[in-house]
């Protein structure tokens, strides 16, 4: 190897003249038909299901409590890499981290996640947040 | 030699770096890992990406609602790692039902399912916001954040996949999993094949059309070569200075259109006796004489039968490692966005691509040294090369076309961007390049083929095995006694062979590392030796006659400036199958850019002709732009005492009305007649004091080159040897050479049947443009003059009072009529 880094910087500037991109309306019917008549469907074969799931498990466990106060991106303690910036599709703006809550066979674990700052989910708690204050 | 890997090319290589990401997205081919996910269906497993493409839905998406398929897993070095996506509470995979809820207070969110967890009571209890339910799938694509939606570059570089193909390929899919969307365009046996078009949508487009071509030409190579078996072939022996035995024998060269040329590997035969056992070795062709003997350099040192002679049997052995590399290279530039910078990507395919300009800094002088001065034109060229990523240079017949790359290369070199890489599709015109090059005091390696290494070359000093076995360090001295061992006895333990090839490897590694240049065929830049390095700066001398993919493969290796030379006026790639020239691949990437109007810089000075002679082909072929760098008086032939009909003027149609025959192998033409004056007229320039080596004799068509050597060296009424040092060769094979005298000897000569190869202007232009001091043709003007072109030519001949018939001795102007021109294309 000589050395050179591979699709380095310069790269960046290439602007190509593209064609408006057109859904044909009637593919576009077409497939929301599908789509709708797919969700449907996966409803009424889980409505139809017994209903016997009582045991709930859905505690938050108390580890992920700890010290996860609404933290911005960029300003981690532990020096991680924040998300990518060059991506922009996340809804631009701000981004806030959040935990996921998941299990892996029967043992609960979280993973780091950011998502936009103006999604549903952030403003919700950001509203609790809001409404605690003012008590 | 070296052992084929597993699903490897012929030479071990495995083409195509980037060649199968598993977790590409198989629609489109985006292969990020933040922005794909696979389908968990056990039968489907396929991953895809979160992208819209051309469809109003994301693929993912859209694979799923079309394959009715519900669950999918993340990508291990995606946010949440690989996960399967599941409900949290009841570990419901279904996609279309799950969506993210958050902790009142806390940052936390979770997957839960819309039915039945959500409605479920408990729930509400508990810290849980259950009013804000966010579903996995939104407007038809998923949640961005986590599957990032490809950005724009990377969509425009993908495959750009429609509606229909999806759901084409999701029906065959059904029933073959393992399908790809090449597989839907695949032509039937018997179907055309696709032709070639001037855009392409993305460079799978241009793969599934450029690959089936590439294949059918593949295929037809091998047919006519495996077919090329002769028996009763006389063999006379000799050791070649590494030890190795050569076996010189005649192949005779019928005809038909086969070519051999050094580097070509054969097997040679001995089917076994009373007096001897069977044997047989291959060889590579590392000479080719005059007499169409062939020296074979064998493989095999041991058990080679030296004592016989006679009953030998001969047959070509058939490669495909050129044609596997052009594969490899096509499938490189689709997958590998590295392979080729963006704007060249575009540019290549035909988009519409916002005019770029390198800024460098230009040299105060464009010339290079050890170069001669460079004319107006050919500084104009090295400058506007130097500031554009693109650029094309047309060079017509003589107009230093090599000295200009050669200056070109030097500035690249010099602006210290890496190594510059340097290529050809002829061995020929890289030799010439390398040299130019090197004399401007660059450091240059010149890259041959493993067949080539024992093929002489005129830059044998630059070339990479030379310099390996000359490279004088002491660390190199095991590397030397092991060579020295290997060419005493011919072959080294294989254990020393390990340490050997090791050490050779890391040698040559070395050597070209340090090169500022590197010089290779087009397809040479497909050798394993480079598949690490990487080229910015790519010029391409003779592109013209390169196919597309051959031209690609030297542009994979991470280009980002190339620069394109040739001419689009002169013949292109040679293209054996008719399905493929017909389908379009004979034309070559330099003639399609200029089609989608790129305007190639012309060099307008020609040092080659008798301005006499450049007259005609300027007005015709170069709309009158090429200028004369020679004047008259340096190409006056003073002593030279020859019947020219006007004597200021070396020139003349000999006008010849015997027809024309179909050749012994029922697939060319010969011409009698003209074969004999052809003879005459080479009697007449070596009694005048012209030496053979002056003089070429050039014939459109294979069965009349053959028929005037024989003729020549049995009618010839001077020395015999005389006749054998003239070379005789046809039009096609002499484009990038020149001769003082040109014989041009065109043999169509019938009432209705029309003049085939002679039809193609690029041909004509050829066959003129070859003389530097004169030219004859000989030729039937009633036949000719049916065709524009020809007719043309004739009149241009004709007004000149260059058009004669008669005794060479007593030529008188003709006043054949010419035939009204119509255009017919045969
Ligand atoms: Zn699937
Ligand atoms: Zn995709
Ligand atoms: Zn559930």
């Amino acid at each position: 190897d000589d050395g050179i880094p591979v699709g380095s910087d310069e790269d960046e500037g290439v602007e190509v003249r593209q064609k408006v991109v057109q859904v044909d309306p009637k593919e576009q019917e077409d497939f929301d038909r599908e789509l709708k008549a797919l969700l449907q469907e996966s409803l009424e074969s889980r409505k139809s299901e017994v209903r016997t799931r009582s045991t709930l498990n859905m505690k938050v466990p108390m580890n992920v409590l700890e010290g996860s106060k609404d933290q911005r991106a960029g300003e981690s303690e532990s020096g991680e890499e924040t998300m990518d910036e060059e991506g922009g599709n996340a809804g631009g703006g701000s981004k806030v981290r959040v935990k996921v809550l998941m299990k892996k066979g029967h043992k609960q674990q979280t993973r780091q996640m950011f998502i936009p700052g103006d999604c549903p989910l952030v403003q919700s708690t950001k509203e609790q947040e809001a409404a605690e204050l003012e008590e | 030699e070296e052992p084929p890997g597993a699903g490897a090319g012929e030479d071990g290589y495995d083409y195509g770096k980037g060649d199968f990401v598993e977790h590409a997205c198989r629609y489109c081919g985006i292969h990020s890992p933040a922005c794909v996910a696979r389908c968990n269906v056990p039968s489907c497993r396929k991953w895809f990406c979160n992208s819209r493409g051309n469809t109003s839905g994301s693929h993912l998406v859209n694979h799923l609602v079309r394959a009715k398929h519900k669950e999918v897993c993340l990508h291990k070095d995606s946010p949440l790692g690989e996960t399967i996506l599941e409900c949290y509470n009841c570990g419901c995979r279904n996609v279309f039902l799950l969506g993210f809820i958050s902790a009142k207070a806390e940052n936390v969110v979770v997957l839960l399912c819309r039915e039945p967890c959500l409605n479920v009571n408990a729930l509400k209890d508990m810290n849980w916001d259950l009013s804000q339910w966010l579903p996995l799938i939104d407007d038809r694509c998923f949640l961005s954040w986590l599957v990032k939606v490809p950005s724009e570059q990377e969509q425009l570089r993908a495959r750009q996949i429609s509606a229909q193909q999806i759901n084409k390929v999701e029906e065959l899919w059904k029933t073959n999993p393992d399908a790809s969307l090449e597989d839907l365009e695949k032509p039937g046996v018997d179907d055309e094949p696709q032709p070639v078009v001037l855009k392409y949508e993305d460079a799978y487009q241009y793969q599934n059309v450029f690959a089936p071509l590439i294949k059918l030409e593949a295929d037809y190579d091998k047919m006519m070569k495996e077919s090329q078996s002769k028996d009763s072939v006389t063999v006379r022996w000799d050791i070649g200075l590494n030890k190795k035995r050569v076996a010189y024998f005649v192949f005779p060269k019928e005809d038909n259109e086969l070519r051999l040329v050094p580097g070509d590997e054969l097997r040679l035969r001995y089917s076994g006796g009373t007096s001897h056992p069977a044997w047989q070795s291959v060889g590579h062709v590392i000479k080719l004489t005059a007499q169409e003997e062939v020296a074979l350099e064998l493989r095999a040192s041991q058990g080679v039968p030296v004592e016989l002679s006679h009953g030998f049997s001969v047959d070509f052995v058939w490669k495909s490692t050129s044609f596997d590399r052009m594969q490899g290279a096509m499938k490189t530039f689709a997958v590998d966005e590295t392979s080729v910078s963006g704007y060249i990507y575009h540019h290549l395919l035909g988009h519409e691509v916002e005019h770029q300009i390198i800024r460098n800094t230009l040299p105060k002088r464009f010339g290079a040294p050890g170069l001669p001065e460079l004319n107006a034109s050919q500084v104009l060229a090295v400058k506007s090369v130097l500031q554009k990523p693109v650029s094309l240079i047309q060079g017509p017949p003589g107009t230093g076309k090599t000295v200009t790359s050669a200056a070109i290369v030097y500035h690249m070199a010099k602006q210290g961007q890496g190594q510059v890489l340097v290529c050809a599709p002829s061995n020929v015109a890289v030799d010439q390049l390398a040299e130019k090059i090197s004399s401007t005091g660059l450091k240059v390696v010149r890259l041959c083929a493993k067949s080539r290494e024992a093929v002489s070359s005129p830059v044998e000093h630059l070339t990479l095995h030379y310099q390996v076995r000359h490279l004088d360090t002491s660390e190199k001295s095991e590397m030397h006694k092991l060579q020295q061992l290997k060419d005493e006895q011919g072959e080294l333990s294989s254990s020393d062979e390990k340490k050997y090839k090791a050490l050779k490897r890391a040698t040559e590694r070395e050597i070209l590392q340090s090169a500022d240049v590197i010089c290779c065929t087009c397809v040479g830049a497909g050798d394993p030796r480079l598949s690490n390095f990487r080229f910015r700066q790519v010029l391409i001398d003779e592109s013209t006659q390169a196919t597309e993919p051959e031209c690609l493969i030297p542009l994979v290796l991470g280009v980002k400036q190339v620069v394109l030379v040739g001419d689009h006026c002169q013949l292109g790639p040679v293209i054996m199958c008719k399905k493929a020239a017909r389908a379009g691949l004979a034309q070559s990437l330099f003639e399609r850019l200029v089609i989608l109007g790129v305007k190639p810089f012309r060099l307008q000075v020609q040092y080659r002709m008798h301005p006499c002679l450049s007259e005609f082909p300027s007005n015709c072929f170069y709309e009158g732009t090429l200028q004369n760098g020679v004047t008259v008086n340096e190409r006056q032939s003073t002593g030279i005492d020859f019947p020219w009909p006007v004597p200021n003027r070396p020139m003349f149609f000999y006008v010849q009305m015997g027809v024309e025959e179909i050749s012994a192998s029922g697939t060319s033409y010969l011409n009698r007649t003209e074969a004999a004056n052809v003879e005459k007229i080479v009697t007449t320039f070596l009694r005048s004091g012209v030496v053979p080596s002056q003089i070429g004799v050039i014939t459109p068509y294979e069965g009349q080159r053959a028929y005037i050597v024989n003729y020549m060296s049995r009618n010839g009424s001077l020395r015999q040897q005389l006749y054998k040092e003239i070379e005789v060769a046809s039009v096609d094979s002499f484009q990038g050479r020149e001769k003082d005298y040109i014989i041009l000897s065109c043999v169509r000569s019938n009432e209705h049947q029309g003049i085939g190869f002679l039809n193609d202007p690029r041909r004509l232009n050829v066959a003129l443009t070859r003389a530097r001091y004169g030219i004859v043709v000989l030729g039937n003007p009633k036949v000719l003059s049916k065709q524009p072109l020809w007719n043309s030519l004739l009149t241009h001949y004709k007004e000149h009072e260059c058009l004669v018939e008669g005794p060479l001795n007593n030529l008188k102007q003709s006043m054949v009529q010419f035939q009204k021109p119509k255009k017919i294309y045969n």
